[in-house]
């Protein structure tokens, strides 16, 4: 049981922390909660045994670690658009191709103003 | 039997002659699309929605941009610079001239199509880039109905619909091309509602888009768009199932609008 337990939290700790990474971050939250959950558990149920804890705390250190970096990147990073001049240039470039063929196309009367 | 065949040619008449009431010649919307999960939302990429004039030497038409460009973090794990245009009558929002340019994560195709209404026809152009970076091209010609529309001009016929004389449950299919094919999208209204939007608390009319026969855009009322109730009826609101969570659309400014 104790096994599955912290078997369950490492899985979740080491996916918290991949994802804490990503641009994916705010899901980093649901992988750690999960951690924090099967670590208190494992910790809990088998408080007065002599087995090695150190397992259980690298769960949590790995836990806090996703925690924090989710959370620095929730609060200091800002939502922006990266290089935009190729867009740009495409459009441009775009607009120009547009009209020869337009010039091509037949446009009933009717729909213009 | 000619009382039927009279109210069919009426309405025809309605929807090719519908008149834009809505789209301005200036208009910029901007969106933010984001991921949602379980309530935690991660913001992907901003869209655009714009409009302006194009003059050729006869005529003066309407150009409806679309553009999607992921955010600066996403950069350099998946990268998108989307651009999508029709060129419109001003009048009518008949199409005439559509390009989809796309970039996706190294993915990137072209496509456009010519429209030539009076033979009901499509004459297209299909490139694609290679795995080794070359490009390959197809040309197309084939028949489309009287009605069908490229996708940004539907998205801008939506906005155009007369949704204020519906009643809830009323449908409206479009004819939609699409990667050299005809789909027909539903639009279903739903019901009237009152949402918070960053352009203020709006009435709107709730939409559900379905595609038929296809297996993207399900039917079940699982997509939906927000239009605000008044003559601009912008989209403020967007949202998409997928597979695991959904996809969300959200206004973030709208200007140059026509009412």
């Amino acid at each position: 049981m104790k096994k599955f337990l912290v078997i369950l939290g490492f899985i979740a700790a080491i996916l918290a922390v991949v994802l804490s990474v990503t641009p994916l971050s705010k899901i980093a939250y649901l992988p750690a909660v999960a951690a924090l959950v099967f670590g208190s558990i494992a910790t809990y149920l088998f408080k007065g045994k002599q087995d090695s804890k150190k397992s259980i705390q690298l769960i949590f250190l790995m836990t806090i670690i996703a925690l924090v970096v989710t959370t620095y990147k929730s609060v200091y990073n800002t939502v922006e658009v990266g290089n935009t001049e190729e867009l740009l240039e495409k459009e441009n470039e775009s607009e120009e191709n547009a009209i020869e063929e337009l010039e091509e196309l037949e446009i009933d009367e009717a729909d213009l103003e | 039997m000619r009382y039927y065949l009279l109210l069919l040619l009426l309405f025809v008449s309605v929807i090719i002659n519908a008149q834009n009431t809505a789209i301005g010649t200036n208009e910029k919307l901007t969106f933010s699309a984001s991921y949602n999960m379980s309530g935690l939302l991660t913001e992907l990429a901003q869209v655009t929605m714009e409009t302006s004039e194009v003059k050729t030497s006869t005529s003066t038409l309407l150009k409806l941009k679309c553009t999607a460009a992921t955010y600066s973090k996403w950069d350099s794990f998946f990268k998108i610079r989307d651009l999508y245009e029709s060129y419109v009558s001003p009048k009518t929002l008949t199409p005439y001239l559509y390009k989809r340019d796309i970039s996706e994560g190294g993915y990137e195709k072209f496509m456009q199509y010519k429209f030539k209404h009076k033979t009901n026809s499509i004459e297209s152009i299909k490139r694609k880039k290679r795995g080794d970076g070359s490009t390959w091209e197809e040309k197309k010609k084939f028949n489309i109905s009287a009605t069908t529309k490229d996708l940004v001009s539907t998205i801008y016929n939506i906005r155009n619909l007369d949704i204020h004389k519906a009643t809830p449950g009323d449908n409206q299919v479009f004819k939609v091309v699409f990667d050299n094919e005809e789909f027909l999208i539903n639009v279903k209204y739903l019901s009237k509602e009152t949402i918070n939007t960053s352009i203020g608390k709006k009435e709107c009319y709730k939409l559900a888009i379905s595609i038929k026969n296809s297996s993207v855009l399900k039917g079940n009322n699982d997509n939906l768009l927000w239009l605000t109730a008044d003559a601009n009826k912008i989209p403020v609101l967007a949202k998409f199932k997928i597979p695991v969570g959904n996809g969300e659309l959200k206004i973030v400014s709208a200007t140059g609008l026509k009412n």
